[in-house]
């Protein structure tokens, strides 16, 4: 089975205000392509930094990632930039929606980064707004729409450019059971129908335990509860 | 329209909804406007006055003047005349003659002889066989003189006569009284060539040529021409060499007006610097957004720098119709009178030149430009993972 994600050794240590805080030295952590990964565990262990490193938005300060068979410290900002618009998606807990732009505009973002022209972005963005069930709210402000929406929107932008990766952040954390609901079955629908790689962090047991494998985080490493074993 | 305008243009748009931003940007545009305002309108001021002088430069001193490159006096000065009237635009071929004399009021004897330069009239006005002298107001004061009186001029030079030698003197009538000017010298004398000639003693030839073209912009094309045609051992020089020294002091003046001046653009630049900055922390979670949907460093470099370029551009447009209307109606309406008795003016000039303007607009542009250029690089340089984490 080809591996779609690989981390090796990575070490990562926030160095801000205060003494520098150590949130993992050694981890390691492979999952094949096609696989819709469940990460638990409790606040403040690294789950959200072990999205950020996958995903290339943080570098670790050890350790190696390859994503789709590329070792993301090896490529330029640049084209780290370009390979991220091309083949990751990101969804937030909080939705990250650009506020000052309406929901088919944040969809649009990703191809316009790409280059894709503006009315060309826009009207694929709307096409994926009614593939998430939002095709009346394409016009609407960010803030206009309900936490479920927004999150929806936040799925659909992180889709936008057809990525083979998709790497989400507690996307149900801050929505209601009945929104978070709507939100893991279209995140899980989108998974199958695009056969995508998914890594999935939340704090939701029943969401996780429908996953293809689950992984526990915690101070001591991560855990396969199924397949791989990882150790920090 | 690429994503890194649309987004600046947006955030642009978007800050009249944030008070503090929506402040800081009204006064970083608002101080830029002012700054452009008060560099057109000061170098408008400067360039009424200038324009003058320069009027008067072109009016009163020779607009082409070919002389001996070695020694005093031209070796052929008809060929010299020649040549010059040769020139396609030339109105006026006149020897140039100088000299030193005393003046005196011949219908006043107890007024006091003043020491002076004459030289023959370059501006052509006063015609062969006239006769008469232009003296400058100062001159006309000390002799008690006005135009129609007689003025003697005893020259430096002296004649044999059978009581010994004796100044040569002569009394021509006064023509023009001059109202003081930049470029009047307090003792300087306009006459006639014939006079020039007599009181030089010089009955042919000269010291040099000078010729009036009916273009003055257009002569250092008919000095080069003429200094083809004439080869070398010869002196050719324009109305602005001849005025090498005021035209430097007057350039010299706007320069430094520019630049004390464009203080203000720098001090609106500084708020320019801290309304991006403030942008670039309020937006750091965007920032980590656009991050991790591939936007390159250099992108969001360009989302400050546009934001720069957008608020200079407003500021920049602003100070420019405030200043230019401002000058034009203070020029078409001489909402700026003056004692005419003193300065020789009804009211102060203004006059805007579209080169100024395009100098203004072009350093307030790239100064707004410059002051993106810090807080924009430090998006540039932001941690994506952590302007995400720390925006929770």
């Amino acid at each position: 089975m080809t591996l779609a994600i690989r981390a090796e050794g990575l070490a990562k240590t926030y160095t801000g205000e205060g003494a520098p805080v150590k949130v993992f030295g050694d981890l390691s952590f492979e999952l094949p392509e096609g696989v819709l990964a469940a990460v638990m565990g409790p606040s403040g262990v690294g789950k959200s930094t072990l999205l950020h490193l996958l995903g290339g938005i943080d570098r670790p300060d050890g350790g190696r990632v390859e994503v789709l068979g590329t070792a993301l410290e090896e490529l330029s900002p640049r084209e780290r930039a370009r390979f991220r618009n091309a083949h990751i998606g990101f969804v937030f807990q909080f939705h990250h929606l650009l506020p000052e732009f309406t929901a088919e505009e944040n969809v649009a973002f990703p191809h316009r980064i790409a280059g894709v022209p503006e009315g060309e972005a826009l009207r694929r963005a709307r096409e994926l707004l009614a593939r998430v069930g939002l095709a009346e709210r394409g016009g609407h402000g960010a803030r206009a729409l309900s936490g479920g929406e927004q999150q929806r929107v936040a799925l659909a932008r992180a889709l936008a450019r057809g990525p083979r990766v998709l790497l989400a952040d507690e996307p149900t954390g801050n929505l209601d059971a009945a929104s978070s609901q709507v939100v893991f079955d279209l995140l899980r629908e989108l998974h199958r129908e695009r056969g995508m790689t998914t890594v999935v962090v939340t704090h939701n047991p029943d969401l996780a335990s429908r996953c293809d494998r689950l992984f526990t985080m915690s101070r001591e490493g991560i855990t396969a509860a199924t397949g791989l074993s990882e150790r920090r | 329209m690429r994503f890194e305008t649309s987004v600046a243009l947006r955030y642009l748009a978007a800050s009249r909804r944030r008070a503090h931003v929506a402040l800081i940007a009204g006064i970083s545009v608002a101080g830029l406007a002012v700054g452009v305002a008060a560099l057109v309108v000061s170098l408008a001021l400067l360039s009424g006055f200038q324009d003058r002088i320069r009027r008067q430069m072109m009016d009163r001193t020779a607009h082409l003047r070919v002389s001996a490159e070695r020694g005093a006096k031209l070796a052929d000065p008809e060929r010299v005349r020649a040549a010059l009237e040769a020139v396609p635009g030339v109105t006026q071929v006149s020897p140039a003659i100088e000299g030193r004399a005393w003046a005196s009021n011949p219908a006043d004897p107890s007024a006091i002889p003043v020491p002076l330069r004459y030289r023959s009239a370059a501006s052509g006005r006063l015609g062969a066989g006239t006769g008469g002298a232009r003296i400058t107001g100062a001159i006309a004061a000390r002799l008690h003189l006005g135009a129609g009186d007689g003025i003697r001029l005893a020259s430096s030079r002296s004649r044999l006569s059978p009581i010994g030698p004796l100044p040569v003197t002569a009394v021509v009538p006064v023509d023009e009284v001059r109202r003081g000017s930049a470029l009047d010298k307090p003792g300087e004398i306009e006459v006639s060539v014939e006079t020039a000639r007599l009181l030089s003693d010089t009955p042919a030839g000269a010291a040099a040529y000078e010729a009036r073209l009916a273009d003055p912009e257009s002569a250092a094309f008919a000095a080069s021409g003429v200094a083809r045609a004439l080869g070398g051992g010869y002196r050719v020089e324009t109305w602005r060499e001849l005025n090498g020294p005021l035209a430097f002091a007057l350039r010299l003046e706007k320069s430094v007006i520019f630049l004390t001046v464009a203080l203000v653009i720098l001090v609106a630049a500084l708020n320019i610097v801290s309304n991006i900055a403030l942008t670039v922390v309020e937006k750091k979670r965007d920032l980590g957004v656009f991050t991790a949907m591939g936007a390159a460093p250099r992108s969001l470099l360009r989302i400050y720098l546009t934001l720069g370029a957008a608020i200079g551009a407003i500021g920049t447009l602003g100070g420019l119709l405030f200043g230019i209307g401002l000058s034009l109606a203070l020029e078409r309406f001489r909402l700026v009178p003056l004692p005419s008795d003193v300065y020789l003016l009804s009211h102060v000039p203004f006059a805007v030149h579209p080169a100024e303007v395009a100098v203004i607009a072009a350093f307030a542009f790239a100064t707004a430009l410059g002051a993106a250029v810090l807080p924009a690089r430090a998006a540039a340089r932001l941690a994506p993972g952590e302007a995400i984490r720390l925006s929770r």
